[in-house]
C-alpha cells in the first residue's frame, strides 16, 4: 500500500466537496463548513486508493486541450458510427454477427491512459475489453468483438482502436 | 408539454420489455445485463418525468439510481469470477 | 421557441430509437456476450441524446433552473463513467464462470491463453 500524498488529498477533496454542493444545493455557511469537514475526512482516508500517479496532469494546457479535443471531437464520432452500426444489426434481426475474442497490443504506457482506452473501447457498442495482460513489457488487451473481420494482432488493433489510441497518446505520454 | 410525458412512458415501456429477458434469461449474466439496461432506462424516464411534473425530487432519485446502478453489476461480476464452472 | 421545441423532441426521439435498438438486441441476440454488446447502445446514445434534450428544456423553458440543469449533466456524466466498469466486470466474470455461447466462437484467444 502506497503512502498518502498531499496533491492526491487535494484532488479527492475537491471532487468530494463539489459532489456535496451538488447534492445539497444550498449555500449557507453551516452546510458548507460541514461539507468541507466531511470531505476532508473522506479525502484523508481514501486518497491513496484513488490516485496513483500525478494528480494534476491537466494543469499543463497542452495536455488539457488535447484531452478536451479527444472527449469532444474524436470519441463522439467513433461512438455515433459504432452506434449506427449496432442499431442496423439489431433492426436487421440480429443475424449478421460473428463474435470472437481477439488479442491486440497496446502502446500506451501510463496507467491513466490504459484505463481511459479500455473504458472507451468498452463504451463503444460492438467491443468490450475483457482482460489485460503483460508479456515482455508489451501490454495486451483481450477484446470481445461482435463482428470479427481481421485476425488477432496489429490489424485487429488498428480496426478497433486506431483513432482512439492516436488521440489518447497526445494526452498521456 | 405532454410530449415529455409520452417519451417518459415510452422509456418505461422499454424498461419493462427488457425485464422479459430478466425473467427468462438462461444464465445469471443475461439477467444482470437486462437489469442494468432497465436501471439506465428508468433513470432517463425519471429525468423526463421530473421535467414534465416540475418536481425536483425525481431528479435526486435519478441521480442516486445512476450512481448506485453500477454496484450490483460489479458485485455479480466479481461473484461470478470466483465461482468457476458452476454456473451454466 | 417552437424551433427549439422541435429540436428537443427530435433529440429525445433519436434517443428512444437507439434505446429500442438496444432492447431488441437484449431480447433477440443469441448469447450472453452479444447481449452485452447490444445493451451498450442504451447507456451511450440512448442516454446522451434524451439528457441533452432535457438539459436544453431545463435551461430554456424553466426560467433558467440551474440546479436541475447541473443535476442532469451530472447524471449523464455518471452513467457514462460508471457503465463501462460494470459491463467490463460482468463480461470477465461471465467468461471465467464458464458461460459460453452455444455456437462456438471462431477466434477465442482468451480461452486459448487461459486454459492451455
Amino acid at each position: 500500500m502506497q503512502k498518502t500524498k498531499f496533491p492526491a488529498v487535494v484532488a479527492t477533496f475537491v471532487v468530494c466537496f463539489a459532489f456535496w454542493v451538488l447534492l445539497t444545493w444550498s449555500f449557507t455557511m453551516q452546510e458548507l463548513i460541514a461539507g468541507a469537514v466531511i470531505s476532508l475526512a473522506v479525502a484523508l482516508f481514501s486518497a491513496r486508493f484513488f490516485i496513483h500517479e500525478k494528480a494534476f496532469w491537466f494543469l499543463n494546457p497542452l495536455k488539457f486541450f488535447s484531452g478536451l479535443f479527444y472527449w469532444i471531437c474524436i470519441f463522439p464520432v467513433e461512438l455515433v458510427k459504432a452506434n449506427v452500426n449496432m442499431a442496423k444489426i439489431c433492426f436487421g434481426g440480429c443475424k449478421k454477427i460473428n463474435p470472437g475474442i481477439v488479442k491486440v497490443p497496446v502502446d500506451l504506457k501510463s496507467d491513466y491512459g490504459q484505463a481511459a482506452l479500455a473504458n472507451s473501447i468498452t463504451l463503444t457498442p460492438g467491443t468490450i475489453t475483457m482482460e489485460t495482460a503483460e508479456e515482455d513489457g508489451q501490454t495486451y488487451f483481450y477484446i470481445h468483438w461482435i463482428d470479427v473481420t481481421a485476425p488477432s494482432g496489429k490489424e485487429a488493433g488498428d480496426a478497433i482502436k486506431g483513432t482512439l489510441e492516436k488521440g489518447l497518446r497526445r494526452v498521456w505520454e | 408539454m405532454s410530449d415529455l410525458l409520452i417519451f417518459a412512458i415510452a422509456f418505461a415501456v422499454l424498461a419493462a420489455l427488457s425485464l422479459i429477458r430478466l425473467a427468462k434469461g438462461p444464465s445469471s449474466a443475461d439477467r444482470m445485463v437486462a437489469g442494468d439496461a432497465a436501471d439506465t432506462l428508468i433513470c432517463v424516464a425519471l429525468v423526463l418525468f421530473s421535467l414534465f411534473s416540475g418536481r425536483g425530487i425525481y431528479l435526486d432519485i435519478a441521480l442516486v439510481a445512476a450512481l448506485f446502478g453500477v454496484i450490483d453489476t460489479l458485485l455479480v461480476g466479481r461473484y461470478l469470477e470466483k465461482e468457476r464452472g458452476q454456473d451454466k | 421557441m417552437t424551433a427549439l421545441r422541435i429540436v428537443i423532441d427530435v433529440l429525445i426521439g433519436i434517443g428512444a430509437i437507439f434505446a429500442l435498438a438496444g432492447t431488441i438486441g437484449i431480447l433477440k441476440m443469441p448469447d450472453a456476450f452479444s447481449r452485452m454488446q447490444a445493451s451498450t447502445c442504451i447507456p451511450t446514445l440512448g442516454t446522451i441524446c434524451p439528457l441533452l434534450g432535457a438539459l436544453l428544456y431545463a435551461i430554456f423553458f424553466k426560467n433558467g433552473d440551474v440546479a436541475s440543469a447541473v443535476k442532469i449533466g451530472v447524471i449523464c456524466l455518471l452513467i457514462l463513467v460508471t457503465n463501462p466498469l460494470g459491463s467490463h466486470a460482468l463480461a470477465k466474470g461471465a467468461y471465467k464462470a464458464g458461460i459460453r455461447p452455444e455456437k462456438k466462437m471462431e477466434t477465442d484467444d482468451l480461452g486459448r491463453d487461459l486454459y492451455e
